[in-house]
């Protein structure tokens, strides 16, 4: 047991100072795809994106983060439109936030700023549950990472709890499959006020590339109330943290 | 190698002269064989009793709408395809001589209607009802813990029914199909290069493997051969994806055991392998890097870079691994749970990790090997216990051989240079045909179907549902305790089985 410890001690302190300070970005890292130029844009270019994330309305383009799986067919057909950004912040708390495009833009950085503020004061004792309604597995993986010395989430006051009963947060990966629904609901409703519900993953945002086939709800919002959303496919942990620290600010908010 | 050779010869000389006129032409590898409906059944059991193992059973539409049964033996694909007239709705089941197709053959009657004549339990499992147990209770002084889907910790949704005196595991079933989303079907219609994005998200953490099997199909179908550099890249990425998988599981088995540093330890390695990933292609998961016809794009990292990354993630891994199986308060916990026997993992088709702890060197890179495998050298890792510690020692045996492969690649890699292209343009035209890959978790076969430049239609054999029987059939005299050991030590993902 005493090599363990040296083992552990030798190896110094690895942990990310998000949010206090920024996570440095990886070069050539998906974080998120930015929309570069909008105005006078095609209709063709939505046939581009294989998860109809790309809209196009008189002229201007919108791309819609939640049903976004970051494959860059878009970067790779019309670079002068779309990049992709190393950034890992991609959460917001309205559905219509992680919709990017300059006409949508402005109104999120207006989002942006207050939830800045809520989430400083939050409170050092957030319980979350996980559970997975129908994800491709990787989001678990990203969601367990979070208690790794490297993320290590304790020390935001934020941790996981077995039980629905005990928690503050849910945390729900997939798109919400038929078999899922009742377990979900059921967990929700055990679940003590206040309560929020993040949704992790673009599975959970919108149903993803599965959601054509009718075998999901196509989201976690047609089942319960999201309170925030974080996109990805799958999210990376420190834009689940910002998730996590955007959900957290909603429970000290209002009470709700 | 030889030895494999010889078997295959073997192989051929039977089937040539156990099925004459009944062989139709095929790509390289993969042998089918025409017969009627009502002959499947006997076709299957004796292909069995001579070695085959079983991989799947799935209806197909290329040449014609056939019942197609998969088998593979010794290094070589063996196909049973049986044309299905109009009024077919029902074929003799293969369960009743192949208990490792049952659950593939509900899935079959759910999906396409068709009906298993014999088949002892033909109730729905698609859609599983977690109120609904199947489940009957034996005595009067046992019980029954439905254990999920929602359990407790970050793990995905499966269902496992204990039926238990108290402390002991009387019996167990395990309800997969709770994530069931149906992609097989939403893949058809996809372009190729598409149906590679869908493909890594039927198992998110064997993305990879999932778009190599994906692609190999297409390439098969299509007849296109990918640029050695594009098969050595895919290797390299496959091979990450083992290692990334296989120390997972160490992670959550240290952690099962309490034991804090070892978590750590093992969490840092894995994030480490995680971040050079992302480093490599932007993915953290390795995605949107392999697609049909080759790899997607020029990886980000030079081989070097790599080279040198490599060899200081192994020297820390290697000082983690000697301390973690020199742990006896570890060790102890795995010794001997969850014990398989070889007649049991050869009954029940199981492949991987799982199936190598038992001593079988069941490995589709050395089986049938595809991309580059032939060129470079690597030894299949087998232990003979059976139990949770060989499947632990399997892993870490693994990951050491995936190194290994990896360097071999690069090496390559670098003779190459940068000059050659990564990706080839894929033809018109259609087919159908088979691909695989040594996913993580196993051996991984694609059935795809191409026409008009669409996927037509595509079947996915995943090792997650192989080996879901065997995690079933390895608790004798195990305890609830060595439950969550037992489990993490088969390090399945309920995703890639559910699909």
């Amino acid at each position: 047991m005493l090599e363990w410890i040296v083992r552990g001690l030798r190896k110094g302190v690895v942990t990310s100072r998000y949010p206090r300070a920024g996570e440095p970005e990886l070069d050539g890292f998906r974080g998120r795809v930015e929309v570069v130029e909008s105005d006078e844009a095609s209709e063709a270019l939505e046939a581009i994106c294989p998860t109809s994330a790309i809209r196009v309305s008189a002229g201007r383009v919108s791309l819609d983060r939640g049903r976004c799986i970051l494959c860059g067919a878009c970067v790779e057909a019309a670079p002068e439109r779309f990049r992709f950004s190393s950034a890992y912040e991609t959460a917001s708390r309205r559905r219509a936030g992680v919709v990017v495009g300059a006409s949508v833009e402005r109104q999120l950085e207006a989002v942006r700023v207050p939830l800045g503020v809520q989430a400083r004061p939050l409170r050092r004792s957030i319980h979350i549950r996980h559970v997975d309604a129908g994800s491709d597995g990787a989001e678990e993986w990203e969601i367990s990472a979070l208690t790794n010395p490297y993320y290590d989430m304790q020390r935001l006051g934020l941790y996981f709890t077995l039980s629905p009963r005990h928690a503050d947060v849910l945390l729900v990966t997939g798109g919400v499959t038929r078999s899922m629904e009742k377990p979900l609901e059921r967990a929700y409703e055990v679940m003590p006020e206040p309560k929020a519900v993040v949704a992790a993953g673009t599975d959970a945002c919108s149903g993803g590339f599965a959601a054509a086939t009718g075998e999901t709800a196509g989201g976690v919002d047609q089942i319960l109330p999201v309170d925030v959303y974080v996109p990805g496919s799958p999210p990376s942990p420190i834009a689940l943290l910002h998730g996590l620290l955007l959900a957290a600010g909603v429970v000290t908010e209002d009470g709700r | 190698m030889r030895l494999e050779r010889a078997a295959a010869d073997h192989a051929q000389r039977f089937l040539e002269g156990r099925f004459r006129g009944a062989i139709e032409p095929g790509p390289a590898g993969t042998t089918v064989l025409r017969l009627p409906v009502s002959a499947v059944d006997r076709a299957a059991s004796l292909l069995a009793a001579e070695g085959a193992r079983f991989v799947s059973v799935f209806v197909a539409d290329v040449p014609e709408r056939s019942l197609v049964a998969a088998f593979a033996f010794r290094g070589q694909l063996a196909a049973l395809r049986a044309p299905l007239t109009e009024d077919g709705a029902a074929y003799p089941a293969l369960s009743l001589h192949l208990p490792a197709a049952a659950l593939a053959e509900r899935e079959l009657h759910d999906r396409e209607g068709l009906t298993p004549l014999g088949h002892p339990n033909l109730r729905p499992v698609l859609r599983p009802d977690p109120d609904e147990l199947e489940q009957r209770i034996v005595g009067g002084e046992t019980f029954i813990i439905p254990y999920g889907p929602i359990r407790s910790g970050i793990f995905e949704a499966v269902q496992h029914v204990v039926e238990t005196g108290g402390e002991d595991v009387l019996a167990l079933e395990t309800r997969p199909y709770f994530k069931h989303r149906r992609l097989e079907a939403r893949l058809a219609g996809l372009e190729p290069a598409q149906g590679a994005l869908l493909s890594e998200r039927i198992a998110g953490i064997a993305a990879v493997a999932h778009a190599t099997a994906f692609s190999q199909a297409v390439e098969a179908a299509l007849a296109v051969e990918p640029p050695e550099q594009a098969h050595l890249w895919r290797i390299v990425h496959a091979e990450l994806e083992r290692v990334v998988n296989h120390l997972d599981v160490a992670m959550k088995l240290a952690e099962d055991a309490a034991l804090a540093v070892g978590v750590a330890r093992f969490g840092i390695l894995k994030e480490d392998v995680m971040r050079l990933r992302a480093r490599l292609c932007g993915s953290r998961f390795g995605r949107g890097v392999v697609v049909p016809g080759g790899i997607a794009f020029q990886p980000l990292l030079g081989t070097d870079e790599l080279r040198d990354w490599l060899g200081s993630f192994e020297r820390e891994l290697v000082r983690d691994r000697r301390l973690l199986l020199r742990t006896s308060s570890f060790t102890d916990r795995l010794i001997g749970s969850g014990r398989l026997d070889r007649a049991t993992v050869e009954a029940l088709g199981g492949v991987g990790p799982v199936a190598r702890a038992v001593g079988l060197s069941t490995d589709a890179r050395f089986e049938r090997p595809y991309a580059a495998y032939t060129r470079l050298g690597f030894d299949v890792v087998t232990a003979e216990s059976g139990d949770a510690m060989a499947r632990l020692e399997v892993r870490f045996g693994e990951i050491r051989e995936s190194l290994h492969l990896i360097r071999q690649a690069l090496d390559r890699l670098q003779r190459i240079g940068d000059a050659s292209s990564m990706r080839v343009d894929l033809p018109g035209g259609e087919g159908g045909a088979f691909g695989w890959a040594e996913a993580p978790q196993g051996e991984l076969v694609y059935w795809v179907e191409i026409a008009g430049g669409r996927i037509r239609r595509a079947h996915v054999s995943s090792p997650s549902l192989h080996n879901w029987p065997l995690f079933v059939a390895s608790f004798r005299g195990d305890v609830l305790t060595d439950f969550s050991f037992i489990e993490h030590s088969f390090g399945l993902t309920a995703a890639g089985a559910d699909r």
